[in-house]
């Protein structure tokens, strides 16, 4: 047995067993360590990726965005960006103005409440409550007075920050913030204090990012003067990047967040922006007041206000987009048409029975808005085609316009 | 009594008793699942005693069984040591049936697709409990294999085991030596890393020197002309399905061909001539129950607690960056054990010494046997064989040596420098500047000038000096529009050259130095240069070091300078070349229709001659956490 290494059969039998036993305890020692090691592996591998996105980011994104991150020559909006990262310097204001409206409300609630119980002339509360009622009332002017103040002091400090702000304001931060009205300055700040808000993206930051770094941003050439808007950089949206590729920018950019570490002095540092959608997030001067369905009160208002019409600018209603008008009542094969409408209107309609006594400008008025009343006696056009809601959109000037309009067309 | 035609257990209890029956039950039972042992032969085998019963039960798994039906009963005594065989066969079937159980470990995390293959090994790597540890076995048992079954290959070779009648037996070891090449060569590819896609790029490239049929094969192999999704899969199938299934036949083959001849023995034990390795006398047998299995087992448990050792502490897979076809890496080789290959392709045609080379090698190594038919095995008389051996060795080695990135592969000066110190981790190396500690990367510019000491000046003067002379020269401007074209943050700019602060950051020190002996090693290609190293703060927990070379540029043809007579490399000067025009104030065209140029060389105040200057650099980010360095 002289060649076997190890001679008797014991030791190769220990041998053996220690080695398995040995592997045993390795492994294990091993796995007990996997957790803390899989832990800085994950974070090697961030390190390495935040390092490739920066490259990636310096051959292809710095060009629009800023060597620096911070947006650059009216092409594309900072990166490196507090409003990006959803740091919101309006938002201890904000918390504090919303929790005093809910005060104030509740409390002017009781009020009304006490108020109408201590009023109420059939069953009058007796001595003791009303007592009880002018105590509780007096507390509660007590408190609604010093709601306010804190409100007021809030809403004025919310102002000293926006106006601190000019700077940034005036490179696309919170824009138009001035042309808001008081009562609407909380949801505006809201929703415009941060760039996810502003869009209306309900998922993560990185996501977000994800999202524009493959499809690109279709239209942002048109809001911003310099740029062609953001194409698309993924493979799968057919850009040129790997979607590890895209993994890594991200990774980059995200690593600009400072978490609660962003400051004020932050925001100045960004070059511009991001620009809002239209989503009406922007102010728009107040609601047009439009006309309603009732000919008569159209009418009488008109009178009331003296208001007159201008055809040149029914014209363009009419022609326009916004209403479209002519794209039926022209040619006069779908609807009837736009020339003559006044002579047929004085020839044809006021003559029958049922216009006895309706002169042609309220028929007219009354065919716009309200057009469901009576069809065209001719069975040349398809009844119920004309929209219904042109009193929900009309105002009267646009309405008076229009009719005007239609008036010259003889 | 039972209902049965045989006696029941109850039966066997009510005759012989409860205990006893229930042991002879079991003992049966053993005696039945080993095919022919019970537990007091197993007793007595592992005591190391002799068998108490005749006919010897232990060779009765043998006869009887499957698992033992290939294994031969007993060995010769001559053959179980460390010499002839080195044990080298049995580390080859060992590894065979290790990177079978590691492998199908490992494709229960795998997806063979380029979208997703790469983030399959980072999740193997940070969330897989043992999964590093696993595939570090995967991959380092598949080099140990390669190894192992190649040095198995020439101990055969030397002791010549492969002459008659075991010439076939060595054909089968042949292709299984192929068929390990290719597994490991097609496992490759699987992490779809830069350096999978790039080392089977260049295998692939090799097979395409086959005349007819290389580009057809190649198209098949990647199922595009380009590798990718379609490539990714079939070298997967390769890898898990037809290779291995190829390679557990041959082994069978193979085996059963040894068993069939018997272990040869070592050459001077026999007579010349004679074949005594079936004939095993009573006296040099050693029983494989007990002893050689016993044997087998502890190696089991010594060759794996190594194998976990080594991945534990000392090696780890390599996994570069992602697989980019846009991107070549400097330096990219094939596989170590096709280096020869590579390294023999330097020497002239592709089709010479891609293919006729290898294919003659392998076709003669094939072939031996039936054309070395002289019957002596002793190693006096196998002169001319051996040295054909060792000249074999020799040249594979030397054509490997060759194979390497280092040898013969002409890249510019500039270039080479500055990978060298910016390349990232493959086969365990990283370039030098990424050793630098995250924190001894102090926000500066540096140049290797420096270093170059000058009649004793400190430093400091030296660095002031520098800061002049590149500004006067145009040099400083040179290097910001380098910088500016290779978008650095125009804020980040440096505005001079300051010292290495050796005592805050001895490593950067060491690199700058490197770096500035690198740039000396080319006084030819890089006359009057100096590096620079400019490190910025790009975001928290992230920085950016650009490497620069200046130079003045020299003319270069075919990868070498050219020199004047004296030795000295000659330059590319800067030249005013303006139109000549005629008195109309047109140009002037020569016969050729080309417009005639009037060449004036810019001259500097003392008359001479001013050579063009060059810039080349490349620029890293680092990252804190990235930990290239530990």
């Amino acid at each position: 047995m002289d060649r076997l290494i190890i001679q008797s059969i014991e030791g190769r039998i220990l041998a053996g067993i220690s080695m398995f036993v040995a592997i045993m305890i390795l492994i294990g020692w091993v796995a007990i360590n996997e957790e803390a090691r899989m832990a800085a592996f994950r974070e090697q591998h961030l390190g390495r990726s935040i390092e490739r996105g920066a490259e990636l980011f310096a051959a292809n994104c710095t060009s629009c965005h800023g060597t620096d991150g911070l947006g650059a020559g009216g092409r594309a909006p900072g990166l490196k960006n507090p409003h990006l990262f959803g740091f919101d310097p309006l938002a201890e204001p904000n918390g504090i103005i919303a929790a005093a409206d809910r005060a104030i409300n509740s409390l002017n609630e009781e009020y009304d409440e006490l108020n109408t119980e201590l009023m109420d002339a059939e069953t009058p509360p007796s001595a003791e409550r009303t007592d009880e009622i002018i105590a509780r009332l007096d507390e509660i002017s007590a408190d609604l007075a010093e709601q306010n103040e804190t409100r007021d002091e809030a809403v004025a400090q919310r102002e000293t920050i926006l106006v601190s702000l000019q700077t940034a304001v005036d490179r696309g931060l919170y824009p138009q913030w001035q042309d808001v009205p008081a009562e609407d300055l909380t949801q505006f700040t809201q929703t415009n204090g941060n760039r996810l808000a502003q869009v209306g993206w309900t998922g993560s930051l990185d996501g977000y990012i994800i999202t524009t770094l493959i499809h690109g941003r279709p239209g942002s050439g048109n809001v911003w003067p310099n740029s062609e808007g953001m194409a698309a950089w993924s493979q799968t949206a057919g850009g040129p990047l790997r979607q590890d590729q895209i993994e890594d920018i991200t990774a980059y950019i995200m690593n600009w967040d400072k978490g609660s570490e962003w400051t004020i002095e932050d925001f100045f540092a960004v070059e511009q922006y991001g620009k809002p959608l239209a989503d009406g997030s922007i102010p728009q001067g107040p609601p047009k007041e439009t006309v309603g369905t009732d000919v008569d009160a159209i009418l009488e208002r008109w009178e009331t206000d003296g208001l007159v019409g201008d055809p040149a600018n029914g014209e363009s209603l009419y022609n326009g987009a916004t209403y479209g008008c002519a794209s039926c009542h022209s040619g006069g094969s779908v609807a009837p048409a736009t020339e003559g409408t006044w002579t047929r209107i004085s020839e044809n309609i006021l003559i029958l029975p049922e216009f006895v006594d309706y002169t042609g400008e309220e028929y007219l008025v009354e065919s716009i808005v309200d057009p469901a009343v009576y069809d065209y006696p001719d069975d040349a056009y398809a009844g119920g085609a004309m929209p219904v809601n042109f009193g929900d959109r009309l105002d009267h000037q646009e309405l008076l316009d229009i009719v005007e309009y239609l008036k010259s067309q003889e | 009594m039972s209902i049965l035609p045989f006696p029941s257990f109850l039966d066997d209890v009510k005759e012989k008793g409860f205990k006893k029956a229930v042991f002879e039950g079991i003992d049966e039972s053993v005696e039945r699942l080993t095919a022919g042992m019970n537990i007091q032969d197993i007793r007595e085998a592992l005591r190391g005693e002799d068998p108490s019963r005749r006919p010897n039960p232990r060779l009765q798994p043998h006869a009887d069984g499957f698992w033992l039906h290939m294994r031969p009963a007993y060995f010769n005594r001559d053959v179980t040591g460390l010499y002839p065989t080195f044990r080298l066969g049995w580390l080859s079937t060992y590894f065979v049936f290790f990177e079978t159980i590691t492998g199908i470990l490992l494709m229960l995390w795998y997806t063979p697709s380029p979208e997703i293959a790469y983030g399959n090994m980072l999740n193997i790597l940070n969330n897989v409990p043992l999964g590093q540890l696993t595939r570090d076995m995967h991959r380092l048992g598949a080099e140990f294999m390669v190894a192992v079954v190649a040095l198995h290959m020439m101990r055969t070779w030397i002791t010549a085991s492969y002459k008659k009648p075991r010439q076939f037996t060595w054909f089968t070891g042949l292709l299984l030596l192929v068929i390990t090449g290719f597994l490991s060569f097609s496992g490759y590819l699987l992490p779809w890393d830069q350096l999978s896609l790039w080392a089977v790029t260049i295998g692939a490239s090799m097979a395409e020197a086959t005349p007819v049929i290389g580009e057809q094969v190649n198209l098949l192999m990647r199922g595009a002309p380009e590798l990718g999704a379609n490539g990714l899969l079939r070298f997967y199938l390769l890898h898990v399905l037809l290779l291995p299934a190829l390679l557990f036949a041959f082994t069978g083959v193979h085996y059963y061909k040894v068993i069939i001849h018997g272990h040869s023995l070592p050459p001077q034990k026999e007579n010349i001539g004679e074949d005594s390795a079936k004939r095993v006398p009573l006296d040099k047998r050693v029983y494989f129950i007990p002893d050689v299995l016993t044997n087998e087992l502890m190696w089991i448990g010594i060759t794996t607690f190594i194998i976990t050792v080594l991945c534990i502490w000392f090696y780890h897979a390599p996994l570069e960056n992602h697989a980019d076809p846009q991107i070549t890496p400097l330096g990219t080789t094939a596989p170590w054990y096709f280096l020869w290959i590579q390294g023999a392709l330097k020497l002239g045609d592709k089709f010479i010494w891609g293919l006729v080379f290898p294919g003659v090698a392998l076709g003669g190594l094939a072939l031996m046997p039936y054309l070395d038919v002289t019957v002596s095995r002793r190693y006096a008389h196998r002169r001319v064989m051996l040295s054909i051996a060792m000249l074999l060795i020799s040249f594979a080695t030397i054509t490997s040596y060759m194979g390497l990135a280092k040898f013969a592969v002409k890249t510019s000066a500039e270039t080479e420098i500055v990978h060298h110190l910016t390349f990232e981790p493959a086969h365990s190396h990283v370039g030098i500047g990424r050793t630098i500690p995250y924190s001894q990367m102090i926000p500066g510019a540096y140049i290797t000038t420096q270093f170059h000491d000058e009649d004793g000046k400190s430093e400091v003067t030296i660095v002031q000096e520098v800061n002049d002379e590149t500004f006067l020269s145009g040099e400083f401007d040179q290097l910001l529009a380098e910088l500016s074209a290779q978008h650095l943050d125009p804020a980040q700019m440096p505005n001079r050259f300051r010292v290495v602060p050796e005592s805050e950051a001895p490593v950067l020190y060491h690199v700058m130095e490197e770096f500035g002996h690198e740039i000396e090693e080319f006084p030819n290609e890089l006359p009057n240069a100096w590096g620079a190293l400019i490190i910025t703060d790009n975001q928290d927990g992230l920085k950016r070091l650009d490497f620069v070379v200046s130079w003045d540029s020299v003319v270069i043809e075919g990868g070498d300078v050219q020199l004047d007579d004296d030795g000295n490399p000659v330059f590319v000067y800067e030249a005013d070349i303006t139109p000549v025009v005629d008195d109309s104030g047109n140009p002037v065209l020569d016969e050729n229709g080309e417009p005639v140029v009037e060449t004036v060389l810019v001259t500097d105040e003392e008359g001479n001659p001013v050579p063009v200057r060059r810039i080349y650099s490349d620029h890293l980010f680092i990252h804190r956490d990235s930990a290239y360095f530990d």
